[in-house]
């Protein structure tokens, strides 16, 4: 069985609050993250693929549609935004990193067959990370 | 393990690069000396196996295994399983990890 994974970073604020709850209640659950004027990190997030190696090219996916497809559906509309603001799936869906994380897998399934998405692992910090691994709807 | 080498891709060019490889190992631990296995033994399996035959070395011209394929990271960790499952005590190799760049890994198990 093959596995590749691939490790890719972007910049992003964002700001923890639900807005149909008070900012009390907000900050009783979130703590500091719940800063109405957000606050940011240094993402990276890793995608692991699993399926058979392509006997003519000898990969399982291939380099340069990875790039392009993650370059344009994740960095670009992620990298350097307020995540509750600038993207519409924050507007249903607090940004933690557990739905950061969903909404790549969401981005992304199914979209490199015959390779399968079998991971997202989120880095929120060097420390924090998140991983889904599908089964849910979409945010 | 570290080693580097280069290899032709797909467009005739060139490349190379510093891999890094992890090899996971599994079995019983061996109640006499408290190990899976000697890493003396390990180590002197990956040195002949994969550290002899790619480090400083051309992958496509310098070795028989990218005669008809190219040295891309999944094919070369599937060849480095081979040998060091053919090298290794009989199911004990578990897991290929081959990090050509930082931001790449490629798994193979069984």
């Amino acid at each position: 069985m093959t596995r590749l994974v691939r490790r890719f970073a972007f910049n992003a604020a964002h700001v923890l609050a639900r807005p149909d709850w008070t900012d009390e209640r907000n900050r009783a659950v979130y703590g500091k993250c719940a800063n109405p004027a957000s606050h940011g990190h240094s993402y990276a997030f890793e995608l692991a693929f699993e399926g058979e190696v392509d006997p003519r090219t000898g990969q399982l996916v291939p380099p340069a549609e990875l790039e392009r497809l993650v370059a344009d559906e994740v960095l670009a509309p992620l990298d350097g935004r307020l995540l509750n603001r600038d993207v519409p799936a924050f507007a249903r869906a607090v940004p933690t990193a557990e739905n950061i994380a969903r909404h790549i897998w969401d981005t992304l399934a199914g979209r490199l067959a015959p390779a399968k998405l079998v991971a997202v692992r989120l880095f929120e910090t060097r420390n924090n990370s998140v991983e889904y691994t599908g089964g849910e709807k979409p945010l | 393990m570290d080693f580097s080498a280069s290899y032709r891709g797909a467009d005739g060019a060139t490349s190379g690069h510093n891999y890094e490889l992890e090899v996971t190992i599994e079995g019983p631990v061996d109640k006499e000396t408290g190990m899976v296995l000697d890493l003396k033994d390990l180590k002197d399996v990956l040195e002949r196996e994969v550290e002899a035959r790619f480090d400083h070395r051309s992958l496509s011209d310098d070795t028989p295994y990218f005669r008809d394929r190219l040295a891309t990271p999944e094919n070369f960790a599937a060849v480095i399983w081979k040998l060091l499952d053919g090298a290794l005590p009989p199911g004990m190799l578990y897991r290929v990890r081959l990090r050509p760049t930082p931001d790449l890994y490629v798994e193979v198990t069984r």
